[in-house]
């Protein structure tokens, strides 16, 4: 009978890294593999000999190894990786990037924003955006005028992240982006504040030519809550598309908009259930007496999401 | 009470040529919870051994050469 | 890999966690931050990099109270309501306090959850009364960045050991667990000073109506060894008979995400497209309702996408195709189902314990402990109901950081080197005989029986026959059971489990002579609530090697319910309508 040993063991580093220097890509790329299993930042000079590695599945590898470290180096790493003339290797880099945790990795990030590839300016901003470094809020607002839509919705979520009263022009003005992403990025972000431009701007972002954005504006005036805000999300309850028909529906709720109770009222008729749904909620949000009948009229409502909402509503109203 | 072999097709298929279990992989192997998968002594291949998978895909997921594919197993498909 | 092996090592540790999924990682961690100093103990059937419920990833919170959107108090209550009462407060009320923390750390773990463009949390409403569900849209990075956190602390992991029974001390008291390696039927004796159990639901009991043993809602490795062991240790195990079932795709047996699909719009229907569930809460009042659906002219029951917009489609697709159960994807396209045009059919799991999702667990108190000293137990297999993966982490949490203070002020507990023996000779058994019955025909004849005899609505005379047959059954796999590998004497050892469990499936369901929970504990014969009777736990125990139950009263609230309130709920969830 002999005895072993029950415990998980990750090699030596030192024979490990030595592996890097095989011959055959293969053997190179399970090293990578077995040097990131150890997730001890001793592993890290070693694995970053591989950046230069002349096989790209090695470099792919370490692209997704390094994710394992929250280190500056790594960061460093995978600043060089993220601009591999590779496509997959940097989409994995960029992936990689967007991992990290430390504030000190924005310094190795920052010079990623003012590439030549818009890829890689991309995958800068979406690297430091969680990072939310006060250095990166001057080169993201820059780069709101970026030819690339999705650099500036990287760089606008940098911006967002932030929560900074002094970038709500930048906001603003992004909410008129010629790209719809970048709109709803911006609808999205504004809901941090009370200041009546950000509200007036969102609500504005209520006409918008994609339906995406105009619910993605009525989540967010919900959000804000300025009864500035009732009329155009009133004027939403008509909406083509019945997604921001609900939308609009559950912001008016939240804003308690007593006004709009008989429009409200409308929509428990309509033939969707959700809406019917949506529309007792706002109601029973509301508690405003004048919608009982409304309400009462649909307690046996066919779709038993309505009848519960509307039992619900009943009992807010008192 | 002598064993019959009675066969099964398995869902998980590995590609030979893609696998480098031969170089020293054997990552499907490590992280398939169900512990199903093996190193053939024949081909020095990654292969499904026993037909007891979740259909979960640790094993394609990880795999560092896009060599597994995991289907669903024949009797929910 | 799988000749056996004859090994024999034995291990000290301070904190033994036992199960690498969810609550066992966190459990570790926390007992090592509680102090570095001491030796904790990881260990796990399959590798701790890839396994449990989490093992790809996972869809969101189901039940994450963040100030802003819920409290403790209404957490608790709507937890309480949808148990029918039968609840001890106290654990409930805590994980809702504690949960917010745990998530902050688990964000800062690199776990990524749904944040607006602001980069706050983003809760999504799924429920009438609080809003719980946070999704993860990167939900795959959850194991990975917590294997990340054990080795980062140095604990120390054993993958590929499945724990067989737990040792205890001549005074009652906890002195570790014995384990087997799956690939080389090595045994390991592990003594500690406490010990956390984190081995999940005791998911392969039933067998899923595909047939395929292993194509069950849990992760089928956890076969229910936890609930075994923590048995034959003489723990107290509450409310078995309020089983797991779940709502789920047919066929493909995955969860059919009401919580990932709901907030985009989606909604369970009956085959005329219209929706039928009156309760709000995952219950078994919900499941009963499902079941009801499903067996009436206007089934079956379906999932419904099909009157959003494509966009909406997409996005749903991208997270449930690609995170907790990626291959659910395939499973669609390999039959031409596309969300966008036709409905999903939806059937129900086959039946399980769990307290994940129900309230089925070795019972815990609000400290995580088990009623053997030292003993602690954590996640899926603990008695909190409806504990979900949060509650997995949070009261995994609890349990590491109680059980390492314990372990600090405990000295080594004396262990039975005589049980090591005959345990050691139990588990090997299978490999000593030369032909007999394989495992895979031991489980499917055990399940088989589980499904005919056992599940809801549960019948008396039905379920005693179930006994008769289980124990049939248990004379087999004592005599005949034949293991010709390691990796079968793993799966010989589930059976074990598994007929354990369905022993006491059958014990705690034929105890409590009422209905409760909906379809959980639907007993025809006895088809009333009887709250004058029933309203309590059931605590089921190894007794003189015997099975027995008996009543337990719930703990005074803490956070009263008023009959109101109770009524408010209860017009929410029950129609009043005919
Ligand atoms: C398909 C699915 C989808 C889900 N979706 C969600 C969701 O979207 N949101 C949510 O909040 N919750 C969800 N849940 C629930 C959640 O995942 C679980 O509640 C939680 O992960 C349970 O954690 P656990 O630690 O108890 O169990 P697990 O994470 O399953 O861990 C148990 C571990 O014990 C090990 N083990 C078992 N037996 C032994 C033994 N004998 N010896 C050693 N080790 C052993 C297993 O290998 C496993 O690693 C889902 C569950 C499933 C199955
Ligand atoms: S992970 Fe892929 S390359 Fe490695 S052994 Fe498995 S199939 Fe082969
Ligand atoms: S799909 Fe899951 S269970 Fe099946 S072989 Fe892959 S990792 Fe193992």
């Amino acid at each position: 009978m002999t005895a072993f040993d029950p415990f998980e063991d990750f090699g030596d580093i030192e024979e490990i890294g030595e592996r890097l220097n095989d011959a055959d890509a293969a053997v190179r790329r399970l090293a990578v593999i077995d040097l990131a299993e150890t997730a001890s930042a001793d592993v890290l000079p070693h694995l970053l000999t591989a950046v230069a590695d002349p096989d790209a599945t090695v470099r792919l590898q370490l692209a997704i190894a390094l994710s394992e470290f929250d280190a500056v180096e790594a960061a460093a790493g995978l600043a060089r990786l993220v601009a591999d003339q590779d496509l997959t290797v940097a989409q994995a880099a960029a992936d990689s990037l967007a991992e990290l945790k430390d504030p000190a990795a924005a310094e190795s990030i920052l010079p990623l924003v003012s590439h030549g590839r818009a890829f890689v300016r991309a995958a800068g901003f979406r690297g430091l955006k969680a990072l939310r470094s006060r250095g990166a809020l001057g080169p993201a607002l820059a780069a709101m005028r970026d030819e690339d839509a999705n650099v500036r919705a990287q760089a606008l979520g940098v911006v967002a992240y932030l929560k900074l009263e002094e970038t709500l022009p930048c906001l603003v003005a992004a909410t008129r982006d010629a790209d719809a992403t970048v709109r709803s990025v911006a609808v999205n972000a504004l809901s941090f504040t009370s200041q009546p431009a950000a509200a007036a701007a969102v609500t504005a972002a209520l006409d918008d030519e994609t339906w995406q954005v105009r619910a993605a504006a009525a989540e967010s005036l919900g959000r804000i809550g300025q009864t500035s805000a009732v009329d155009g999300l009133t004027a939403g309850l008509s909406d083509e598309y019945w997604q921001v028909r609900q939308k609009c529906l559950n912001a008016l709720g939240k804003l308690k908009a007593q006004s709009t109770v008989r429009q409200i009222s409308e929509l428990l008729t309509s033939d969707m259930a959700s809406l019917r749904k949506e529309s007792a909620a706002a109601l029973g949000e509301i508690a405003d007496p004048s919608s009982r009948d409304s309400l009462m009229a649909h307690i046996g409502d066919a779709d038993p999401d309505v009848r519960k909402t509307v039992r619900w509503a009943l009992t807010r109203l008192g | 009470m002598p064993l019959a072999f009675s066969p099964t097709t398995v869902p998980v298929v590995v590609d030979e040529a893609k696998c480098i279990a031969d170089k020293g992989c054997t990552v499907c192997v490590d992280v398939c919870p169900l512990d199903v998968l093996r190193i053939s002594d024949l081909t020095g291949k990654a292969h499904m051994k026993f037909d007891e998978c979740w259909y979960c895909m640790p094993c394609e997921k990880d795999c560092p050469t896009g060599a597994v594919t995991v289907n669903i197993p024949y009797l929910l498909r | 890999m799988d000749n056996f092996v004859e090994g024999l090592s034995e291990v000290t540790c301070d904190v033994l966690v036992i199960g690498g999924g969810t609550a066992g990682p966190m459990a570790a961690l926390k007992a090592k931050q509680k102090n570095p100093a001491l030796n904790v103990v990881l260990l796990e059937k399959a590798n701790v990099k890839r396994s449990g419920a989490i093992c790809m990833g996972m869809d969101g919170l189901n039940n994450a109270v963040v100030p802003g959107y819920a409290t403790p108090e209404q957490y608790t209550k709507e937890i309480t309501i949808a148990n029918d009462g039968i609840v001890d407060q106290a654990p409930v009320f805590k994980y809702a306090s504690r949960c917010y923390d745990i998530i902050q750390e688990l964000d800062r773990f690199g776990i990524r959850f749904q944040k607006n463009a602001n980069g706050d949390f983003d809760l999504k409403k799924v429920h009438h009364l609080g809003t719980y569900v946070l999704p993860m849209p990167n939900g795959d990075t959850v194991k990975k960045a917590l294997y990340r956190q054990i080795k980062r602390e140095r604990i120390l992991v054993s993958n590929r050991f499945m724990a067989t029974r737990l040792l205890t001390a001549s005074d009652g008291r906890i002195a570790g667990a014995t384990a087997v390696n799956t690939r080389t039927a090595e045994f390991l004796v592990l003594r500690a000073k406490t010990v956390i159990l984190c081995m999940g639901a005791a998911g392969r009991l039933g067998l899923p109506h595909s047939g395929y043993l292993f194509g069950t809602y849990e992760n089928p490795t956890n076969s229910g060894d936890g609930y075994a062991m923590a048995y034959h240790a003489g723990a107290a195990l509450a409310n078995l008979e309020c089983y797991q079932i779940n709502p789920l795709i047919k066929d493909y047996n995955g969860p059919a995400c009401a919580y990932v699909a709901g907030p985009f719009g989606a909604y369970t229907a009956n085959s005329e497209g219209n929706r039928f569930i009156e309760s709000d809460y995952w219950s078994g009042q919900m499941m009963q309702e499902f079941y009801n659906e499903l067996q009436s002219g206007k089934g079956p029951v379906f999932l419904k996408l099909n009157h959003l917009h494509a966009d909406t489609v997409g996005e749903i697709e991208e997270i449930l195709h690609k995170v907790e159960r990626p291959s659910r994807g395939r499973f669609h396209q390999a039959r031409g189902t596309d969300y966008r045009e036709k409905m999903i059919e939806m059937h129900i799991s086959e039946i399980g314990f769990c307290s994940g999702h129900s309230a089925s667990g070795v019972f815990v108190d609000e400290f995580a402990r088990t009623t053997v000293p030292g003993l602690y137990a954590a996640g899926d297999m603990a008695s909190v109901p409806h504990n979900y993966m949060l509650g997995a982490f949070t009261n995994g949490a609890v349990a590491g950081e109680h059980a390492a203070e314990v372990a600090l002020e405990t000295d080594l507990p004396d262990f039975d080197s005589e049980f090591v023996k005959a345990e050691r000779k139990r588990v090997l058994a299978p490999t000593r005989r030369e032909d007999g019955i394989p495992p895979n025909q031991l489980e499917y004849k055990t399940r088989r029986l589980v499904n005919d005899y056992l599940q809801p609505p549960k019948v008396t005379a039905r379920m005693r026959i179930g006994q008769a047959r289980l124990a049939e059954v248990r004379d087999d796999l004592e005599t005949a059971l034949v293991a010709r590998n390691a990796h079968e004497l793993m799966r010989s050892l589930e059976v074990s489990s598994i007929l354990d469990c369905a022993d006491m499936a059958a014990h705690a369901s034929l105890f409590r002579t009422e209905s409760r929970w909906g379809l959980y504990h639907n007993r025809v014969d006895y088809p009333k609530k009887d709250d004058d009777n029933w309203f309590c736990h059931t605590l089921l125990r190894k007794v003189d090697g015997r099975l027995v139950s008996e009543k337990r009263p719930i703990q005074p609230y803490i956070v009263p319910i008023e009959n109101e309130e109770r009524t408010a709920y209860d017009r929410l969830r029950v129609s009043n309508q005919a």
